[in-house]
């Protein structure tokens, strides 16, 4: 049961990031819920479990863009094993500090995603991408951040109630 | 402190495998030719349903909007438009004449008619999951005949190219994409150059010589050149073009034809 209801919001986190969400990019840019929830899970699920999901989640992001597969299975995979191993160490309610991580788990995406193509790959990148596109995307994700996160936790609270299971942590 | 180290060594492993897993599937996915993985067909196939659902319902929402707009500005559309009819059927009539002409001279002439390509009508159901590519996924796939590197366009223009194909989707890579090269030409003067994507919603008309006479305002087609796009596909028009002193080349900005912002029927051109 766990497992089919974090299955159906990744559904419908990805449907809503690849159809109407596009209607409110500013500059061309647009939240990544994906990055929001492995956010969510790196620091909300028992032990090492969040970096499992993070791997899931990029994963599923690099089959459903037109990149190069694995940046996104890289970047995920290690932004959950960061908050993952933090956890204990973060204080996580308030806005203030959810803002916080978000941005820094975006700078940290937008920086990977430029180290692989760049230095590894010699791919190409908009020129603009480090400091006119990648401070929009941390400060928009960061926005969108808590509004996701209170949705989150409010389904992790209703989930840990109805459905014992060993994934999720208590507080 | 033995647990805690052992747990240590745990998560060092677990992250040196999820590094190693990603730079094979980034090498992986380099060498092999554009034919999905198993599991990426998987997930486009899981999701691509709900993306539709998701798709109609936005489109039905803001035809909602869009309808009320269009009844407040039809109008002075209405009289803007019965102006244009006016002077339209002069030049209709000027034009049937130069048709005629031509007609004539054509018969003088044996030409091959060219083949009219068939087109199929697709539908965008996604859009790309990152930040960082243009591309955007249509509910057509190998089933019905549509395989990587058919160009596809609306009817301002030419959007883009297939890259990858599943059994009922595609993914199209758009032509704002920075990994994204059109060889083209302007329709006027004939100079060619590499239309290329920016990651932005412009692109750049490349390796136009500095003494190429060109103006703002300019339409630039597809040259046929790189047998993706046929010749005379429209792409855009120029925006802006700055010439540098010491440059080779000069720097122009086409806006593409396409609304890419408002993708939503889409022409596949078979081969």
């Amino acid at each position: 049961m766990f497992v089919l209801i974090q299955f159906l919001i990744l559904v419908v986190l990805f449907s809503a990031q690849t159809t109407f969400l596009e209607n409110f990019s500013i500059a061309g840019v647009t939240p990544d819920l994906a990055l929001i929830f492995v956010v969510f899970c790196g620091i909300h699920f028992k032990g090492s479990r969040g970096i499992g999901m993070g791997f899931t989640v990029g994963l599923i992001q690099d089959c459903l863009s037109g990149g190069l597969l694995g940046v996104n299975t890289l970047s995920k995979s290690l932004i959950s094993f960061f908050f993952s191993t933090l956890k204990d160490k973060l204080m996580v309610e308030g806005l203030l500090p959810i803002f916080l991580f978000i941005i820094t788990a975006s700078l940290l995406d937008g920086i990977i995603f430029y180290v692989v193509l760049v230095t590894l790959f010699k791919g190409a990148v908009p020129g603009s991408f480090l400091f006119s596109s990648l401070p929009i995307y941390a400060i928009y994700n960061g926005c969108v951040g808590p509004i996701l996160f209170y949705f989150l936790d409010l389904n992790r609270k209703w989930v840990l109630h109805k459905i014992p299971n060993p994934y999720l942590r208590q507080s | 402190m033995l647990r805690k180290r052992i747990k240590g060594k745990r998560l060092i492993t677990l992250l040196s495998l999820l590094i190693l897993f990603s730079l094979v599937l980034m090498t992986l996915n380099i060498k092999r030719d554009q034919s999905p993985f198993f599991f990426e067909s998987l997930i486009v196939t899981i999701i691509s349903p709900v993306q539709v659902v998701f798709t109609q319902a936005v489109s039905s929402i803001s035809g909602v909007f869009e309808h009320y707009f269009f009844v407040v500005n039809s109008a002075r559309e209405n009289k803007e438009l019965r102006m244009q009819i006016d002077q339209l059927s002069q030049e209709k009539n000027e034009l049937t004449e130069r048709v005629k002409q031509q007609e004539r001279i054509a018969r003088l002439i044996p030409n091959e008619e060219p083949q009219a390509r068939q087109l199929t009508v697709a539908t965008v159901i996604g859009r790309d999951a990152t930040q960082w590519s243009k591309v955007v996924f249509i509910d057509k796939g190998t089933k019905q005949g549509v395989y990587e590197n058919l160009a596809v366009m609306t009817n301002a223009g030419v959007i883009g190219h297939i890259i990858q194909s599943t059994g009922t989707t595609s993914k199209v890579l758009l032509i704002t994409d920075s990994r994204s090269a059109v060889d083209s030409l302007f329709q006027g003067s004939r100079v060619t150059g590499v239309a290329v994507g920016t990651g932005t919603n412009a692109v750049k008309m490349k390796y136009v010589p500095m003494n190429a006479k060109v103006e703002v305002g300019d339409p630039i087609l597809s040259s046929g050149l790189g047998g993706i796009f046929p010749k005379g596909l429209r792409i855009g028009v120029v925006s802006q073009i700055i010439k540098m002193k010491q440059g080779l080349f000069q720097d122009i900005t086409v806006n593409p034809s396409a609304d890419f912002s408002r993708l939503e029927e889409v022409l596949v051109l078979m081969p």
